[in-house]
């Protein structure tokens, strides 16, 4: 299970090897209210600012594989305690760098753009199915954002670097349109303009936000696992610092997002206690959190759907694909080096 | 596979221990000298000699029962329940 902690205060340490989580009672009690697990039981736990963590929790996090992250206020990993070794061969890593300097890159780039405008026509069909009267809108908008990802399916080049422009003027595009789409299909009082961020302008954004913050966090483990360096994107490549393979990953998973966020949205289960009003835009507080984090995780982790032809969570199928690109990549690079070989 | 173990333990120490060990393996204290949860069938045999080596064989018990997700669903629970999610691991997040 995952064992978040926002409550200002609050010291995770060990006990009889397991994880003890102290409580105060209410804002600078000296009362405590003590909760123990098994570290087994543990896969990840998510801290916020103003905990203490013991060294000791780490060690036995490292132990048994657990995730430490520390997240923002917003839901965006800022770092993670997750043991130094690679999740695989360095070799994965070397022909990781090679792939993101030639015609590979722009393959992959192209097949995960792609898969993530599809995954938002998909949504958007069926949307349409318990919405015959904005039917014919919806058929205008699936055209729009459906030309989007056939302009990018026929670009072609040699290096990434010399489209790099044009995919992300196309998916700006695509992304204007879907969002306002899905603006449009929601209650007046929830309709937002665009998407935001830092701060969100409006609930939905901030919920989005927030989402797309645990994902990335998600997107990375899953990296980490299969060998891939997180840093080392194809796409999105000359930042300092920044995960830019994460970003470049995520793109077909955030529908999952969308998905459990429009859901709560459109079922009206998300109201004003949910978010708090910061200055500029809006915020998720602790019960806009459990909300959100509760639905995420069971449709992320419990609930199972069709994929591969296996039945499987949707955390699994991500883990699934992560390996399958590292094995690709490590194959591609044999395949070329046999071909030196026979010349 | 959901697993309970029931003791009785004369000892003090032993059975401090006992309860320690269940709480290791990631079982959840449902009464004095009973605990619950979800454990793999190798997670239980181990759990099983751990305890054996904490008893007093002349004088201790101790029983592990297996159940299934149905009969558990099945059982009645009166008074102060203990939550039959969380001892068949279906909550996925807590929040502190």
């Amino acid at each position: 299970m995952q064992l978040h902690i926002n409550t200002y205060g609050t010291y995770l340490h060990v006990k009889d090897e397991m994880f003890e989580i102290r409580v105060p009672e209410s804002e600078g009690s000296k009362v405590y209210k003590k909760h123990h697990f098994a570290a087994k039981k543990v896969k990840s736990i998510l801290m916020a600012k103003a905990a203490a963590l013991s060294t000791d929790a780490v060690f036995l996090a490292l132990k048994f594989n657990v995730d430490i992250i520390f997240v923002e206020f917003d839901g965006k990993p800022a770092g993670r305690v997750w043991h130094s070794k690679l999740g695989s061969t360095t070799k994965i890593r070397k022909c990781q760098l090679e792939a993101s300097l030639n015609k590979q890159a722009v393959k992959w780039v192209k097949e995960w753009i792609v898969q993530k405008i599809e995954n938002q026509v998909e949504f958007l069909k069926d949307l349409k199915k318990h919405r015959e009267s904005k039917k014919d809108y919806l058929d205008e908008k699936i055209e729009k954002i459906n030309k989007q990802a056939i302009s990018i399916a026929k670009l072609e080049a040699e290096s990434i670097a010399q489209i790099a422009e044009t995919i992300r003027g196309i998916e700006g595009t695509a992304g204007r349109y879907y969002f306002s789409t899905l603006s449009k299909l929601l209650a007046k009082e929830y309709q937002f303009e665009g998407r935001s961020s830092r701060p969100a302008l409006d609930p939905f954004n901030a919920f989005l936000n927030y989402a797309y913050g645990m994902l990335y966090g998600k997107v990375e483990k899953s990296l980490i696992i299969a060998g891939i360096d997180p840093y080392l994107g194809f796409m999105h490549r000359d930042d300092y610092n920044q995960l830019s393979m994460v970003y470049d990953f995520i793109e077909p998973y955030r529908i999952h997002v969308d998905r459990t966020v429009f859901k709560l949205f459109s079922a009206k289960k998300v109201n004003q206690t949910h978010t708090d009003k910061i200055k500029n835009g809006y915020t998720l507080n602790e019960m806009g959190k459990k909300l959100l984090v509760e639905n995420f995780n069971n449709y992320f982790e419990e609930e199972t759907h069709r994929y591969r032809g296996r039945n499987q969570t949707r955390a699994n199928a991500l883990q699934m694909d992560a390996h399958t690109f590292a094995n690709t990549l490590i194959n591609k690079n044999q395949i070329n080096n046999d071909n030196v070989g026979t010349v | 596979m959901i697993t309970w173990v029931l003791y009785d333990i004369k000892n003090d120490k032993a059975r401090t221990k006992a309860a320690k060990l269940c709480k290791q393996a990631g079982l959840y204290r449902v009464q004095y000298s009973v605990f619950l949860g979800t454990v793999d069938s190798h997670e239980k045999d181990t759990l099983s000699l751990q305890l054996e080596e904490q008893i007093d064989e002349s004088q201790d018990k101790v029983y592990i029962f297996t159940m299934s997700k149905n009969e558990l669903k099945n059982a009645s629970l009166l008074g102060q329940a203990f939550d039959k999610k969380m001892v068949t691991d279906e909550i996925r997040a807590l929040f502190f």
